[in-house]
């Protein structure tokens, strides 16, 4: 990261923070599909970050919501984890002519399926160690399921319409 | 030396990815142990401030359904006020002339408390209410809400306290039914949020959809009759002893914005009186 542009993301970063807890946390679909949208917190930080700057600040983020949320834990180490991993899945979306290292990590720049595919698979992985730990119980499973993909798709569809008001 | 070095600084991503979601999951599975520590949940001070906050922007629109809950509640006050004055007759219709003691009669004390945080479709549902220690409230008491019983308080800070709802997979409440007084216990099973399961009720004893579902007489921190929720269905366990009762809970808890923690006075009189008898018996 490049001191000309750590402020925009330094304000990006608490924007999602504070959308989650005084906004977003009230939303809940049908009692099944919930909102995590700080998960975009981790998700659009810029691709040359390092991966030790990204897995911190996950951990941060998530600790942060989990102070909120009662569940002291379980966000951080499903943020952790997506952060980890964010390396490799962008590795694995790679475009044909691969990334270019200014571009900016959002739809406008990125293209609609692969913006919507990438957020996807980081949130649902979020969701999935997210409510796997709460629960804690396998027989579970099934209402699991249901409260991971719902809330997944809800989550994915708040952060790309957010993109939508993104002026770059 | 300077391999390990070496190793360390190219591996760093990991190590410090695999430091973090043990020091994670070590928080997760250890710290609800402990409930003064207070710092890292909705009872610190400033997050609580926080919720108070974006909490009195939502209430406006909340007023009229308060006031609806108000209104009831004082009418159902005032049936009990009309009742007591009935029964205060010289002879009482049952034809016992039992009096309670006066402190017995009072033991409960109530506090008015405002929620400032809830959750209901969590697998673990906490509320966190703007009442603490300096209040007199501590960990243990009771809390209802004017329409039925809302849960037990697990943690206070000074100012605020965490409350674990009828909706926690840890919790269940000595209930019966008020039709017959056939004793049993109310759990969550986690799925729905406004059905709860009742379980430890013989199969041979009578029980009716729409039979009111209320706290047991034996309970230390609920007085009795408080009603917990109405029978929605009733089936048969697969072990077939029990029946296995489905209760629509009284109480919505996604519009929660009133509770009365309940402190029993006589609690530990009781305990301890209870506690000497066991050892008797040995």
């Amino acid at each position: 990261m490049t001191p000309r542009n750590i402020f925009p993301q330094i304000l990006t970063f608490i924007f999602y923070l504070l959308l989650q807890i005084f906004f977003v946390r009230q939303l809940v679909f049908l009692n099944h599909a919930f909102c995590f949208v700080y998960v975009a917190t981790v998700i659009l930080l810029p691709f040359d970050i390092s991966r030790v700057q990204l897995v911190f600040l996950g951990f941060i983020a998530g600790m942060f919501i989990d102070i909120f949320y009662n569940t002291i834990g379980a966000n951080a180490a499903a943020m952790t984890f997506i952060a980890y991993i964010r390396t490799p899945i962008l590795a694995l979306l790679v475009p044909q002519r691969g990334y270019d290292e200014r571009q900016v990590l959002s739809l406008k720049s990125m293209g609609l399926s692969w913006f919507v595919s990438y957020v996807m698979i980081l949130t649902f992985v979020h969701h999935f160690i997210l409510f796997s730990l709460e629960a804690s119980d396998f027989g579970l499973i099934l209402p699991i399921l249901v409260k991971v993909i719902a809330s997944t798709i809800f989550t994915t569809l708040v952060i790309v319409i957010i993109q939508f008001f993104r002026k770059d | 030396m300077y391999q390990l070095i070496q190793f360390i600084s190219r591996k760093r991503a990991f190590i410090l990815f695999a430091l973090l979601e043990v020091l994670s999951l070590w928080f997760f599975y250890s710290v609800n142990n402990y409930p003064s520590a207070v710092m890292f949940n909705t009872t610190n001070y400033y997050a609580a401030k926080a919720l108070d906050i974006s909490n009195s922007i939502v209430e406006y629109s909340n007023l009229r359904k308060v006031n609806d809950d108000l209104s009831d509640e004082n009418k159902h006050l005032y049936e009990i006020v009309e009742k007591l004055q009935a029964q205060q007759s010289p002879v009482s219709q049952s034809g016992f002339n039992y009096k309670a003691d006066s402190a017995v009669a009072a033991r409960f004390k109530f506090t008015v408390a405002k929620v400032t945080n809830l959750s209901v479709a969590q697998f673990n549902n906490y509320i966190t209410i703007d009442k603490g220690t300096a209040d007199g409230l501590s960990p243990g008491m009771g809390v209802i809400s004017s329409t039925g019983v809302v849960g037990k308080i697990k943690s206070c800070s000074e100012h605020y306290s965490r409350i674990i709802s009828i909706l926690h997979s840890e919790y269940t409440v000595s209930a019966k039914v008020k039709s017959n007084n056939e004793i049993g216990s109310v759990k969550w099973d986690g799925k729905n949020p406004s059905i709860v399961e009742m379980t430890d009720v013989s199969r041979y004893k009578n029980v009716r959809v729409k039979d009111t579902i209320m706290t047991s007489d034996f309970n230390y921190v609920f007085p009795s009759n408080i009603v917990i929720g109405y029978v929605s269905k009733v089936g048969l366990k697969p072990d077939q002893t029990f029946h296995d009762i489905k209760v629509k809970l009284a109480t919505d808890f996604s519009t929660l914005s009133y509770v009365y923690v309940i402190n029993n006075k006589l609690e530990k009189e009781q305990k301890a009186l209870e506690s000497t008898d066991s050892e008797v018996k040995k």
